[in-house]
């Protein structure tokens, strides 16, 4: 075998991944080889270096702020809605929209309805006040007028 | 401590249960969060990011197929994350031979030279100089033991690919840390 192919199979000969051929192959290869011999064993000597390399286990409290996140990232059942439901918030607005357009409708009458009886009233005191019964001296159904009755209206003539 | 089997946590989830998704994190924790102070540049980075996996795990958890692995899934989770992290902080850098300038700048005291703690940071530093795919496959391997397999399954490959990734890692890091071995 050559170098080149040795140098390929390092990696999974650390890992002892070779097949029994491929193992005999590659072990008589490093004993004749000093090149390969070397890099074999820089490489295994990396593999050692993460082997005795420190393990960092997670900082105290961690999974009590995972969960403290997770609950301040938790959506509210209303803003679910709004966000993950795109159906439920046109339905809100198509029915919002209805109604506000019964409420338009029926206040409208009422407005109406309202202002046209307002109209009659004022209506009907400003013919009062422009009543011309407003001027005369003795209106009928003021004392004076009851007075000029019992007096008798013919005298008048 | 012994925690209950990773199915019996997500069916309890799948039932309303928040607290199995407390006991699933306590229980994955350790695990991904190493796999993150590995792949990312600092604690503080490496914390957030395993805190992201977590979330990002509770918001599709009901969607997880219960024949797949689940510490598989939450690696490929936290791969995915850290090296979004990596590509938020700064773009994937180029291969230049800077390394060997900041581990000489750090270089140990011989007593300390093989404790685990500054291998580890000696690690940390010569795996930041790896193009990203290279450095997921061989911390999987190395830092959390996993096998061919397994990565495979994580990082959504071949066998083959992995392989040869992991064979181009320790390559790539013989080469960054020859000065340190």
């Amino acid at each position: 075998m050559k170098c080149s192919q040795i140098t390929k199979m390092i990696s999974r000969y650390v890992d002892d991944d070779l097949g029994p051929e491929e193992k005999r192959l590659f072990e008589l290869h490093i004993q004749d080889c000093s090149g390969c011999r070397h890099e074999l064993e820089e490489v295994r000597a990396v593999h050692e270096l993460f082997a005795s390399a420190e393990r960092f286990p997670a900082p105290y409290g961690f999974t009590t702020r995972v969960m403290a996140n997770l609950e301040a990232k938790e959506p509210s059942w209303l803003w679910q809605l709004f966000t993950l439901r795109p159906f439920f918030l046109r339905a809100v607005e198509v029915a919002f929209a209805l109604i506000i357009m019964i409420i338009g409708v029926f206040s409208g009458n009422l407005l109406v309805a309202d202002r046209t009886s307002k109209t009659q009233a004022v209506q009907a005191t400003v013919q009062e006040s422009f009543s011309l019964d407003l001027f005369q001296a003795t209106p009928p159904d003021s004392v004076g007028g009851a007075y000029v009755r019992l007096m008798g209206a013919g005298d008048e003539r | 401590m012994a925690f209950p089997d990773d199915p019996d946590l997500i069916n309890r989830f799948k039932d309303g249960d928040v607290s199995a998704f407390e006991e699933l994190v306590r229980k994955h924790q350790d695990r991904i969060y190493n796999l993150c102070r590995y792949m990312v540049q600092d604690a503080q980075e490496a914390q957030d990011a395993a805190q992201d996996v977590f979330l990002k795990a509770y918001g599709s958890l009901k969607a997880f197929r219960p024949d797949a692995s689940l510490y598989t899934w939450l690696y490929r989770i936290a791969v995915n994350t850290c090296l979004d992290y990596r590509r938020k902080a700064r773009p994937e850098q180029t291969e230049d031979e800077s390394v060997i300038d900041d581990l000489a700048s750090t270089e140990p005291s011989p007593e300390q030279h093989y404790q685990s703690k500054e291998i580890g940071q000696t690690i940390q530093l010569a795996l930041q100089k790896l193009p990203e795919q290279l450095r997921a496959a061989v911390v999987l391997k190395e830092i959390e033991d996993l096998s061919y397999e397994e990565i495979a399954k994580v990082l959504d490959t071949s066998i083959g690919t992995v392989k040869s990734r992991i064979s181009r890692a320790r390559e790539e890091l013989r080469r960054l840390l020859q000065k340190k071995v």
